[in-house]
């Protein structure tokens, strides 16, 4: 036998091809589109029903009562308990979640596939006539304002909602939290909930996707016989504030007093999703933060041991959502880690990536796209995208290709564009006494120290 | 239903345990490594080092220089992390299929040539990162010390079991290069280790693959005897309790009982107990604690599936603002004890939700080759996979009453409250 080479690694085997599974799409009357991805691998089945009922379009005083709506579809329905609900589901081994976000609202529903029949009618059921009884809602409304007083004490929440409320302008949505405030949840009640439904729970602008072991016409005699009569409905208007509160730098300090770690999160608004900058952006954001090789994390990390992981992330939404650095660090050395992140991201908005980093960033990203579609519940989430975010059929299809394509010239650019050193603002949630003073001394700008909330 | 994940198994000369679950349904594949080592090996003075030690092992072998196990893996569009637990250690990547050969030329290079890439420039840094990763879970966290409190009453201070995976500052500390050569040399053997290998590949191929690359790696000696007294009584032997005043937003009590541990055949019948408990919105927790009588804000079952003198299931409820602890225990013990009468329906529901959530569990490599591993590591036996649910589907309303007699009374109870700090 040869002498192994252990110095240079294996040289890969055929490459065996992945494409993004085929969708077959079916109108439904009333409205309803229905795509389906067939993937007969195991037995399973994930559905997701997407209704155009985000958080973003809600004015301030009902900020969260899309995500509270949502939560109280488990109350229950004309037809049965929320009790009984749950019985009905997890009997047949389905697992119901409703859920809301910045842009949508999202009732996903996993099971075997020869429950498929009745997890889709309670699927409908859930939507189409829920019943949102009193104590139900009340409860829900109790458990957010719990909720919110949890995240206020929990540093990392905590930083990363202050970061969103100090990067927007106090009119932008995406500055308060998705899940609302203590005044926008205390009102809600089976009114708000009855009307938010009867209002924004229609077909238009939505979707239904199932992904699994099942085939096209199957499901679309399925997803017929439940959802018949369900009509009418439109787009979320859009037209919401992403302005800045600030166009320059600012330092803000969070005081908790005694905290052997700061939180720490740098951003500024980001881009919506559709950006025709976004593979570039994807590909720059590889290299900045978004792999474990990143600069970031390779400096914070493994250079400099200030932290346990640092990340940057743009939020892609239907309108700009925030671009953010984050990270917990040592107490002692805040200040340093601050310096440290600002340099990254002054050093890529004027040098960019160089072209070993940009081949090293589209290969992990079109590498990494069939592991992160293993399962039916991962298809299903990435179809659903494309209704949330209104993007061409072949989004998916073609992604790989498009991220290839980026150049070194092209993620430079992006990250010009989109990069804004000099407009950050930076949150650190941890012992003012230590490190304000610290902050100060970098020079980033003004630095503001808030009492913790509570 | 029934599955039928295939695997083959070998055993290397050097005593690598060797499985592998072909299937050419996917593109992916999934590498992944348990080393019977965890925690409940560390010695006193010590805590913390298995998992400071995983780290370590990200930190580049005799052939691969630092970062450059990370960048080959995350070129190659490559996943790939590791987690330390009371009796084991995992590392495991997830690649494009025809990358399979890289994660086995990582997993040998380390697994057989760490030591002569170690410095103390890379343990310093580690354990400042280490500390960093504590700060972040514990330290800095509400609630953060609840395992280790909890460890601490349901195992006395001389098993194995009694101190946290994440151990102590001052433990983290000490450690030094030649406690990671001593670890490493004395666990990181291949009669140590199981292989598995699940996704898109050809077995013939990769069992040459795997036999070429870890083939050269000597075998070490037997493992040594757990430190400490493994031994345990199978109860407490009364409630005990722990209550804190701390900087948490709302009550919280955690209620934790010595069960029988993985390996016993009672094993499955606690799961389906954990499972009635906490599994789901039909489940008795949350619907008699958040639903019904909305004493609870939230609530958590879980089983810690170990191997050394007994495992725990605790529940757990956090109460809203003012709520007294008492009631809050009291609520929880109710629904222990009430497992004495479920009935035949309920358990049905517990083990029809468990079964999808197995099968799902399989949708992805990793988490097969994971299975595959801990059967084979556990039980020598990686058909256990395919006979899993079997296992679950047999658990009688009996076989959860005596659990529930059992295990969960007022003998084997720990209580751990917290309460807001004024």
């Amino acid at each position: 036998m040869s002498a192994l080479d252990r110095y240079h690694p294996p040289a890969p085997g055929a490459v065996r091809p992945f494409d993004f599974p085929p969708v077959e799409t079916r109108p439904l009357e009333g409205g309803l589109p229905l795509r389906v991805a067939r993937l007969p691998r195991l037995p399973v089945v994930a559905t997701m029903l997407v209704i155009p009922a985000g958080e973003a379009v809600l004015d301030e005083r009902h900020a969260g009562h899309a995500v509270l709506t949502a939560t109280a579809l488990e109350g229950g329905t004309l037809r049965r308990s929320g009790t009984d609900l749950a019985e009905a589901l997890e009997g047949i081994g389905a697992s119901l979640h409703a859920s809301a976000g910045w842009d949508a609202t999202t009732v996903s529903l996993t099971c075997l596939a020869d429950r498929l029949e009745e997890a889709m009618a309670l699927l409908a059921e859930v939507v189409l006539e829920p019943a949102f009884p009193e104590q139900e809602v009340a409860r829900i409304r109790e458990q957010q304002l719990a909720r919110i007083k949890q995240r206020e004490m929990d540093p990392g929440s905590l930083a990363s909602d202050r970061a969103a409320e100090l990067i927007y302008d106090a009119a932008a949505p995406y500055g308060r939290p998705a899940g609302g405030r203590v005044d926008s949840v205390s009102r809600f009640s089976t009114a708000h909930a009855a009307a938010l439904a009867a209002e924004r729970y229609k077909p238009m602008g939505g979707g239904l996707v199932v992904a699994g072991d099942v085939d096209v016409d199957e499901a679309a005699a399925l997803a017929r016989a439940s959802f018949a009569g369900w009509q009418g409905g439109a787009r979320d208007g859009r037209g919401i504030s992403v302005e800045p509160r600030a166009r320059h730098a600012t330092v803000h300090v969070v005081d908790r007093p005694g905290a052997v770690q700061s939180e720490i999160r740098v951003g500024h608004p980001g881009t919506a999703m559709k950006h025709p900058d976004h593979h570039a952006l994807s590909v720059m954001n590889t290299v900045l933060g978004g792999a474990f090789t990143s600069r970031l994390n390779l400096n914070l990390r493994e250079k400099h041991g200030f932290t346990y992981g640092v990340r940057s992330r743009f939020s892609f939404r239907r309108d700009a959502g925030p671009f953010t650095v984050s990270a917990a660090v040592a107490t002692d050395v805040t200040a340093a880690a601050v310096r440290e992140i600002v340099a990254e991201l002054t050093r890529m908005a004027a040098e960019g990536p160089t072209e070993e980093e940009v081949e090293a960033a589209r290969d992990y990203i079109a590498g990494v796209f069939p592991l992160r579609l293993e399962t039916t519940a991962q298809v299903a989430a990435r179809i659903a995208e494309m209704i949330v975010y209104d993007l061409p059929d072949d989004h998916h299809a073609r992604y790989r290709e498009r991220i290839r394509a980026v150049s070194r010239a092209d993620a430079l650019a992006a990250a010009r564009r989109h990069v804004r050193p000099d407009e950050l603002t930076v949150v650190v949630v941890g012992a003012a006494a230590a490190i304000a003073g610290p902050l100060e001394e970098l020079g980033i700008g003004p630095v503001t120290v808030h009492l913790r909330p509570g | 239903m029934s599955l039928h994940v295939p695997w083959e198994r070998h055993t290397l000369p050097n005593g690598l345990r060797v499985v592998l679950s072909p299937d050419p349904s996917t593109a992916v594949v999934g590498v992944n490594l348990w080393y019977g080592v965890g925690s409940r090996n560390e010695r006193p003075g010590r805590t913390g080092f298995a998992h400071l030690f995983e780290h370590m092992m990200f930190q580049g072998s005799e052939h691969v220089p630092k970062n450059r196990h990370f960048e080959l893996v995350e070129r190659a569009g490559g996943s790939l992390n590791a987690t330390t637990w009371f009796d084991r250690t995992n590392y495991f990547e997830t690649l494009p299929s025809h990358h399979l050969e890289l994660a086995l030329y990582l997993e040998s290079d380390r697994m057989g040539w760490m030591l002569p890439a170690l410095t103390q420039d890379k343990l310093d840094n580690q354990r400042d990162v280490v500390k960093n990763e504590k700060r972040q879970r514990c330290d800095n966290q509400p609630y953060g010390d609840w395992d280790e409190r909890v460890q601490a009453m349901v195992y006395p201070s001389s098993h194995p079991y009694h101190h946290t995976v994440i151990g102590s500052m001052a433990d983290l500390d000490a450690a030094t290069l030649g406690d990671v050569a001593e670890f490493f040399r004395t666990y990181y053997v291949p009669n140590n280790a199981v292989l598995s290998v699940a996704g898109d590949f050809a077995p013939e191929r990769a069992l040459d693959a795997v036999a070429r690359w870890f083939g050269d790696i000597p075998a070490g000696a037997a493992i040594p005897p757990l430190p400490g007294q493994p031994d345990l009584a199978p109860r407490i032997g009364a409630t005990v309790r722990d209550r804190v005043r701390a900087d948490v937003p709302l009550p919280r009590v955690i209620v934790a009982c010595r069960v029988p541990t993985v390996l016993d055949p009672g094993f499955h019948a606690v799961e389906v107990a954990g499972a009635l408990l906490g599994s789901g919105r039909a489940s008795r927790l949350y619907r008699t604690l958040v639903r019904e009588r909305r004493v609870a804000k939230d609530v958590i079952a879980y089983v810690f599936p170990l191997v050394t003198g007994a495992s725990m299931l605790l529940v757990w409820a956090t109460g809203y603002p003012g709520a007294d602890p008492a009631a809050l225990e009291g609520a929880l013990v109710e629904q222990l004890e009430a497992l004495a009468t479920v009935g035949e329906e309920e358990v049905a529901r517990a083990v029809a939700l468990t079964d999808t959530r197995f099968v799902r569990t399989l949708e992805q490599v990793a988490e097969r080759a994971d299975l595959l591993s801990m059967f084979t590591l556990l039980f020598d036996d990686p058909d256990r996979l395919n006979r899993e649910m079997d296992r679950i589907r047999a658990v009688t309303p009996a076989d959860v009453h005596a659990v529930a007699e059992r295990w969960l009374g007022p003998d084997n109870r720990a209580v751990l409250a917290y309460e807001p700090a004024a």
